[in-house]
Order: structure tokens, then sequence, then C-alpha cells
């Protein structure tokens, strides 16, 4: 992907994006956000909250609308035997398929991360912090 | 990188399970007003239940014992669906919404957000027609093919339909071609890409260009993954995951085609036929275009009938752009079709519904002049098909 150029200090005031009151955003449900041509993809899962760059870097289907599962993985950890991992955690791309962990925006089998905002929630109401 | 005035809107939403919707025409639909745009690759469910009021004799019989058969509630009495749940048990755990077919209103749904001035209906569940081993019994479903599509789909505000030819049984295939030349929404034939032996520019097979060629009938080869048979030209036999089938089959059966039509000097024969290839991507273009130049040097008197290059027959053939290779820079595209002289024979398709189908996003991200972006989306498809433009 293109490289992020780092943003020097990052001076610029962080803007809180107000989401749902947290009653009406409860655990298995996820939101989609548009600020400005921008989309994010907000999910609550279990009760913690995550959001991502809402676009899928390869045809830009909407990762909001993407299910959440695990997937197999196999590495030194595994002892490089195929195994299903990270159960409810993996976003999967409704356009084709690519998956993501939910946690960190790091997509599996691709050297590729999506952005990552952060979530606050702050007396029954739930942001996004850009 | 958020500034105050920007509008913010949230909704909530729901896990997508069904990729017949297709969100990204409408997020491109402003830009894409006014542009003509065909979509030269698309599919409807054609699954054998709806070919069984076509089927006559002994095939109407074995055709209702067919779809008595339940695999696992996979929408009746699927040839390619049981094939590939035999072939390849749950390759890809279901990981993207399984594709589902698109049925009638679905289509209408799609073509009635104005965007899309045509679609080009190909074929699903007979694309593996070419391997079917009985030629009479492959026969019989592309007789029912054929016209179970032009009852249900005719008279179809931009609806098109290319029908289907058993390459088995070429005399019957050319009786096809003259049944539904003069049918005005019967604008292509397609001969499947995969099972076709002895190769398609055989001898055997030319009363099907002769047809073709008659009726002024363009051809389509269109791509199919091998599923479970090892036969011409590279099968399953030499791959053991379904992402290699997927990846090599489309392209090398393409090639394989294009190679033996030309090579056959079919082109010399029938020089008003035009020929496309859909669903195996474009990259490979140039490789067979030159590569075979190259081998022309040598080779030359093994096809005495030629009158120019491989590769100046090749140009002229028309390609569809899915499945798209994934090419990293967004001037990939412009450079690859410079390559392989495809300005003016590069159509938009999408194979939309299927599960790889390419989201209008996928190319309307490459760079490009206007101009050829112009002709991808539609001015080619409407000189190929022989349509005219409804904006």
């Amino acid at each position: 992907m293109s490289s992020e150029k780092p943003r020097s200090g990052s001076r610029r005031p962080r803007r809180k994006i107000p989401v749902a009151r947290l009653s009406d955003f409860p655990a298995g449900t996820r939101m989609e956000v548009s600020v400005g041509s921008v989309q994010i993809a907000v999910f609550n899962v279990e009760g913690d909250f995550f959001a991502l760059f809402g676009r899928c870097p390869h045809q830009s289907a909407p990762l909001s609308r993407g299910r959440l599962q695990g997937t197999v993985i196999c590495n030194a950890d595994t002892c490089w035997e195929t195994e299903w991992a990270h159960e409810g955690e993996v976003l999967v791309c409704p356009g084709h398929g690519m998956e993501y962990d939910i946690r960190s925006g790091k997509a599996f089998g691709y050297d590729l991360r999506l952005r990552t905002y952060e979530v606050s929630v702050e007396d029954g109401q739930v942001f996004i912090v850009m | 990188m958020a500034n105050e005035g920007q509008p913010v809107t949230v909704q909530r939403v729901e896990p997508s399970l069904n990729p017949v919707q297709d969100e990204d025409l409408d997020q491109y639909g402003e830009e894409l007003s006014g542009l003509t745009i065909v979509d030269v690759d698309v599919h409807v469910d054609d699954t054998l239940m709806f070919m069984l009021d076509y089927m006559e004799g002994h095939f109407r019989k074995r055709m209702e014992t067919v779809l008595q058969a339940d695999f696992k509630g996979e929408p009746g009495n699927s040839l390619r669906n049981m094939i590939a749940h035999i072939a390849w048990l749950g390759s890809s755990y279901d990981k993207p919404p399984r594709a589902k077919l698109a049925t009638k209103e679905d289509l209408l749904a799609r073509m009635e957000k104005g965007i899309i001035d045509y679609s080009i209906l190909f074929p699903s569940e007979l694309l593996p027609i070419g391997y079917l081993p009985e030629p009479e019994w492959a026969a019989a479903l592309a007789t029912a093919y054929n016209q179970y599509m032009v009852d249900a789909y005719k008279n179809l505000e931009g609806v098109k339909i290319a029908i289907v030819v058993a390459p088995q049984q070429p005399a019957r295939a050319a009786l096809e071609i003259d049944r539904h030349a003069g049918h005005p929404d019967v604008v292509s034939v397609c001969i499947p890409d995969a099972g076709v032996n002895p190769p398609i520019g055989d001898e055997k097979y030319w009363p099907i260009f002769e047809a073709a060629a008659r009726h002024d009938l363009p051809i389509s080869f269109h791509g199919i993954e091998a599923l479970i048979h090892d036969n011409y030209p590279l099968r399953v036999a030499h791959f053991h995951t379904l992402m290699q089938v997927n990846s090599m089959g489309f392209p090398f059966t393409s090639m394989l085609q294009i190679m033996s039509v030309v090579c056959a000097g079919i082109p010399v024969r029938f020089p008003n036929l035009k020929f496309a290839i859909l669903e195996a991507g474009l990259t490979w273009m140039p490789f067979i275009m030159y590569r075979l130049d190259a081998a022309y040097l040598r080779y030359r008197t093994e096809l005495p009938a030629l009158e120019k290059k491989p590769s100046e027959y090749i140009r002229d053939w028309y390609i569809g752009t899915h499945e798209l290779e994934a090419l990293p820079r967004r001037g990939d595209l412009a450079k690859l079709i410079d390559l392989y002289q495809g300005r003016d024979t590069t159509m938009w398709a999408s194979d939309w519904p299927h599960l790889e189908r390419d989201l209008i996003a996928g190319f309307m991200r490459y760079e490009m002049d206007d101009a050829l972006r112009r002709k991808i989306l539609g001015e080619n498809a409407l000189r190929f098909f022989g349509l005219t433009a409804r904006k």
C-alpha cells in the first residue's frame, strides 16, 4: 500500500465523533460512520469497541458489513500445523473475503494494516477519536 | 484529519449475507452518470430446474432424476455446486458470503439503478458443458438453456443474452446458432473454455464458426474452473487447491483457445468473425501475443494460412476485465492495455453476482485518460455486441 507520511508532531486537535449511546450500541452490533468522505466501521465485540477504516483497500467494499469469525493460522507458534484461531475477532470483507484482525487492523496474509481509531466511552456515550 | 465542518453520519448496519447487493454502483453513481456502461459478464439463476420444461423425451426423465438429488440445501440441483462440494469440500470454509444466484428481480433491481445500460447474460450452470462426457446430453442441455433464456429474459430493457453451444456436437451447435441468431436479444455465442477436446481450432468445430460468421454473431469464450475433470488442457490433476485452479486454470485455458483459433487460421477463413475472452484476467495477453510472434519466426511454415503475425490477429480479440489481476499501482492498467494494444478491445465485466465478481470501484481506482475509460466501460462493448447506445 502507499506509505503514509509520518504526521510530524500531529498537533492537529483531535476530534471526538459521537457514534451512539452505549445503550443503543449493544454487544454484537456494528455502526457505519461517515466523516466527510471517510468511512469508519465501529464494532462492539462482547463489550470491547473497535473502530477501523471502513473501506477494503482491495476494491473498496464496505467493511462495516463484514462478518466476524475466526480463521486458519499456521506459524511457528502452532508448530506449522494449521489451526483455527481468533474466533469472533476476524473481520471478513463482504466483497471478496480479505480478513482483518479486528484488534489491530492487520490483514491476515498481507503486509497491510487498516487504520484503527481510538474509541472512548464517556457518560454512556460512545465516541471515536480522529 | 477530521475537520469540525465535515458532515458525520452514523448508521447501524448488519453483516452482508448477499453479495448480490452492489453498493459500489451507488458509490460511483454520480461519476458514472452520463457514461455508457455495459457489463459484459452477468449471471442469473439458471440452475437445472429452470431447464426441465425444455428437455424432451428421455432427457427429461433423466433431468427429473437429477433434480431429486438433495445436496445439503444447495439451491436445487446445481451441477456446479454438486461437483464443487464433492471435489473441494469446504475449501474456503464459506469465507465470504457464498455467491447467491441472482433472480430476474435482482437483475432488474440492479438495472433500475440507471447506471448500467446493458447487462450481457452468460451461462453459469452450463459453463462446464464442454466436459460433459455424453455429447447428446450436453447438446440437449444447451438447447434447453437457450430456449429458457430467450423465453425468460426477452424484451427487458438493457438485458441481452449470449446463447451457449456444446462443442461436442458442432453440427447441432450450428443449428442452435441458426435458430437464435435472429432474436433481437441474442448478441453472442458462448463457448466455454474448459473441457474442449480437441482444442477449439480443430476442423471439427468449424461449422460453429461458419454459423456464427454467417449471422455476424460474435463468439465469446468464457472461463470456467476445472472442478473435477482432469482433461485438456490443464486440469485438476495439476492442482491441489482451488486457488491454483482459479489462478492458473482460467488464463491457461483462455490462452490455449486463442492460440488454437489463431494457429488454425480461423481469423483468416472467417475474417468478419469477432472473438472475446471473458473471465480470465488480462495480464497474460502480452505474453501470448508476443510469445507466439517470437515462435512464428521459426515455425511460420506450420501455419501457412496466416497472413500476418499472430499478435496482429490477437489484438483484434475483445477481452473482459474480469478477473482483473491485482495490479499494484494505479497507472498499471493503462500501461498493460497499451502493451497488448487493447484500447479498442477491452471491456468492463463484473461477473456479478458471483463470489469473485469485480466491484466497479476496483476498476475506477486505476488511472487512465477519460477516452480510454469510456471505451472500456461501454463503447467497446457496444461495438462488439452490436448494441446501440441508450444514453
